[in-house]
């Protein structure tokens, strides 16, 4: 007997979002999910950035990310000078549809965003403009409606789908009135809401319609749908959704506030029929690519910029499985966007590309999956693996797309284009400056700030200067240590007065704490949240800079206002673990690592913070497994590896100690012998001593506070040639971990280092000095709670010249006192 | 899930084993079903639109 083929049926919900989801399934309005959920595994889906939706299917449709897909924002160079929406021309990569295609798997694709023009795959597919009614400015008559050309494919099926598209002109008062129960108060043909509401139930009920039929009446495999309307919807009308927005107008509020749940029962209710034309054998995958402010964090205005209403967007979107062999009624952790196309393949027992940037979602299946990798899909030579070709596409139907993605605030307004040839050039060269940007911003969240950076001074413009490109050029200059050209353009954008300062101040700030400046950063920071008292930035900014000073109690306020804001961010969870690590609460700690790591699982500090946690609560081997997993996340952190080969030498593991080893020889630049100690003259007398002795030292031993050290230099301390080097105190958690380090720490009581400290100013020493002496005690505290933290140190505390005859201390100083 | 007429040529669809009526001015829980409500809608509307017609025509 054959075996039966086990099917996938992914239906993709743009912008659907677990608050509203979970709040409905509570109030027994989505009965269908509440069924796929109860039968399957949840999770959240985190989105990209930016979130834009286009892109971000075309990652799902993937499994790599816009830079890599070449899908960039809503639309694209027409190659006749002008501009059209988005198409499957820019994809620079194989679909899932096409993997599928080569293995001699039939698929359904419904709607994709962008999948027009179709591509002549193994099944059917049917486009994203397939249910435009509009040609050109003019809405088609419902008689007289033709079909797109390039928007099926096979053409045998064109008299099927035309069946069963719905004209927004047919959507009658009944269909509108479970959307607002009081749509008989308004003026139709004054109110354009409900012609936007018909609009949008048309729309969807034509790509139902398309994949019913399809799912009905051909054979396939994998079947796909893509819906836009819960976007659609949402940012339409998500500002009338209870609770009343401040300042919302109290009648347009009655009227509009129960539209975007009907959109959600709508889905329900497809879903529900979707459910009913599957069997045993189908796995069912239900995703959005981001969700949707619905409560407090929805944003008061939508910038009037391109893309000004992904603000709205939120960061995670949802996931959802069901099927044989997947785990029932649990949740899962990690997922994002990227993941989805690799776990189809898995789906289908197909291997995963080495070169995606996702990862198969193991955590689904009740038993564990074994993977098979490949380099990449693209370079197999397999019938049907071509891109879509070029086919001939209808003009009209892209316009009017386009004049859809304006009327959403997607695109800017074309109305000031006139048919001059200038014109036309100008705004071709914004929509392509434009794409760049994204390309920029895409590169910049997959880490690449380098080539963010060289793409963004590229496309910046003096003449027409974009607030948006000048952020994101600050930002890229001081993840990437420029702090002079980060400097240069707040100067600039001070000047021209192009972002207020308060603003400004907050990108201020990140540059002084790039340039160690901590307490310049927390003035300017304590300024901006005077402006902005509940801005996530300006309190997360702050609270990492406090637990850099080590106000640890400072730092937590700022995280716990921050969690009080918005529960599911995770730099906020990690900031209050980070706080509570540094004082040494690793009960605390531990459970908001958990928090950090559940809100966003691919977050290897958070990781990485937790696996030290556990190694203070002497849970070993789950320290191990938290290093492990950032060593998956974060290949390139050689701490983890040192922590792994501590641990492992603790568990006496000698095999994997070795292991650990060697990785960390990998990354190891040498051994450093580190003399430090709060500024003494006990400090200085050692030092002098062991200069006199012949022992070269490097640093200078003048330098207190180390001023002269270039703290913002990556590694700073390779410029070192010594292997003895004098490092101030307050310098020592900044140590690069490719070292391996001994420290000398020369002990001194906190009031003769005050003494020592204001004979240098020319102060009459003695005099009690409050403020210097808290601040020396709490140096001591960090730099020992530092040194208690580190894996596989050698500190030897000393007390003065006596102490160097010390036969250890000669070892380490390689010297022999006399 | 079948579409067939009824004896007063009403359009009718059969829906988890019991037959349904289908009204011309459609429902949410009709397009819900896809195809199969939406085919089956308009074909209600057709039959209706012609009923509108005749009785015009007899007037």
């Amino acid at each position: 007997m054959q075996k039966k083929k086990n099917k996938v049926l992914l239906i993709g919900w743009d912008a659907a979002d677990w608050k509203i989801i979970d709040q409905m399934v509570d109030n027994g309005l989505m009965p269908a999910m509440k069924s796929v959920i109860e039968r399957g595994v949840r999770g959240r889906l985190a989105t990209l950035d930016p979130p834009l939706s286009p892109m971000l299917w075309t990652s799902i449709a993937t499994g790599v990310r816009p830079f890599k897909h070449g899908v960039l924002g809503f639309v694209e160079h027409d190659g006749k000078g002008g501009v059209r929406p988005v198409s499957s021309y820019s994809r620079k990569v194989k679909a899932i549809w096409n993997m599928l295609t080569m293995e001699g798997y039939k698929s359904n694709i419904i709607g994709w965003w962008p999948s027009n023009p179709v591509e002549s795959i193994n099944g059917c597919m049917v486009s994203n403009l397939f249910q435009q009614e509009k040609k050109g400015k003019e809405t088609m008559d419902v008689n007289n409606w033709e079909m797109p050309e390039g928007t099926i494919y096979p053409e045998r099926i064109i008299e099927k789908m035309m069946a069963v598209r719905v004209h927004p002109h047919e959507i009658t008062g009944n269909l509108v009135m479970p959307f607002v129960p009081e749509a008989v108060a308004l003026d139709k043909k004054q109110d354009k809401r409900l012609t936007v509401i018909a609009k949008f139930l048309a729309h969807a009920s034509t790509i139902h319609g398309a994949c019913t039929e399809l799912m009905e009446t051909e054979e396939w495999d994998f079947t796909a749908v893509y819906h836009d309307a819960i976007d659609h919807f949402s940012h339409a009308f998500m500002k009338y959704n209870p609770p009343k927005m401040e300042g919302m107008d109290e009648d347009a509020y009655e009227l509009f506030k129960d539209v975007v749940k009907g959109a959600y029962v709508f889905h329900d209710m497809m879903l529900e029929r979707l459910l009913k034309l599957i069997d045993d054998d189908t796995t069912v995958v239900i995703v959005s690519d981001h969700g949707f402010h619905s409560d407090h964090l929805r944003p008061r205005f939508v910038p009037q910029v391109p893309s000004g209403p992904a603000v709205e967007h939120a960061p995670y979107g949802i996931f959802v499985a069901m099927g044989p062999g997947i785990k029932k009624g649990e949740r899962i952790y990690g997922a994002r966007v990227l993941d989805v196309t690799p776990t189809l393949l898995t789906l289908f027992d197909l291997p995963v590309a080495k070169d995606m940037d996702g990862k198969p979602l193991l955590d689904i299946f009740e038993e564990p999956r074994e993977v098979n990798y490949i380099e990449s899909w693209e370079n197999i030579d397999k019938p049907g693996g071509d891109l879509v070709k070029l086919l001939k596409v209808d003009d009209a139907m892209n316009e009017a797309a386009l004049q859809q993605l304006i009327d959403l605030g997607y695109v800017d307004d074309m109305k000031v284009l006139d048919n001059a040839d200038d014109t036309r050039k100008e705004y071709l060269k914004n929509v392509i400056r434009e794409n760049n940007f994204y390309l920029a911003k895409s590169y910049s969240s997959a880490g690449h700030y380098d080539e963010a950076l060289e793409l963004l001074l590229e496309i910046e413009n003096r003449e027409s200067p974009d607030f948006r490109y000048l952020i994101e050029i600050i930002n890229c200059a001081v993840k990437t240590k420029r702090f002079p050209l980060a400097q240069e353009y707040i100067e600039y954008i001070r000047q021209d007065k192009l972002m207020k300062d308060d603003f400004l101040d907050i990108l201020e700030a990140k540059v002084q704490i790039g340039l160690n400046n901590a307490s310049s950063a927390v003035k300017l920071l304590d300024k901006a949240k005077k402006s902005f008292p509940d801005a996530p930035d300006v309190l997360l900014e702050l609270g990492k800079v406090l637990t850099v000073m080590r106000d640890l109690e400072g730092a937590k306020m700022c995280f716990q206002r921050s969690i009080s804001i918005d529960p599911d961010n995770p730099h906020a969870h990690h900031g209050m673990g980070l706080a509570a690590l540094r004082n040494e609460e690793y009960e605390l700690a531990l459970e908001y690592f958990l928090n950090a790591i559940e809100k966003l699982y691919h977050y290897p500090q958070a990781h990485f913070h937790l696996g030290e946690c556990l190694v203070f609560l002497k849970e070993y081997q789950s320290a191990i497994h938290s290093f492990e997993v950032v060593a998956n996340l974060a290949p390139n952190l050689p701490k983890t590896y040192r922590w792994l080969q501590d641990l492992h030498e603790t568990l006496g593991n000698s095999k994997e100690a070795a292991y650990y080893n060697l990785l960390v020889s990998k990354y190891r630049l040498g051994e450093k012998t580190i003399i430090t100690g709060v500024p003494s003259k006990k400090l200085f007398e050692v030092l002098n001593y062991l200069k006199d002795n012949g022992l070269e030292i490097g640093g200078d031993i003048e330098d207190v506070f180390g001023s002269s050290i270039e703290i913002t230099k990556p590694n700073w301390l390779v410029d070192y040639k010594e292997s003895i080097v004098f490092v101030p105190v307050m310098l020592v958690g900044s140590l690069t971990g490719r070292f391996d380090y001994s420290f000398v720490y020369v002990e001194d009581d906190v009031n003769n280092s005050a003494d020592f400290l204001m004979s240098l100013g020319g102060l009459k020493q003695s005099t009690y000095n409050e403020q210097l002496i808290d601040a020396l005690e709490k140096q001591v505290r960090v730099v020992e709670t530092w040194f208690s933290q580190q894996p596989n140190l050698d500190v030897l505390h000393i007390n003065g010249i006596e102490d160097l005859k010390n036969p250890i201390i000669e070892k380490y100083l390689k010297l022999s006192f006399k | 899930m079948n579409r067939n007429k009824s004896a007063n040529d009403k359009v009718i669809i059969t829906l988890n084993g019991k037959p349904f009526d289908v009204p011309p001015g459609g429902s949410l829980g009709i397009l819900a079903l896809g195809n199969v409500g939406i085919k089956a809608w308009k074909q209600a509307k057709l039959k209706w639109e012609q009923e509108q017609n005749n009785a015009k025509e007899e007037k």
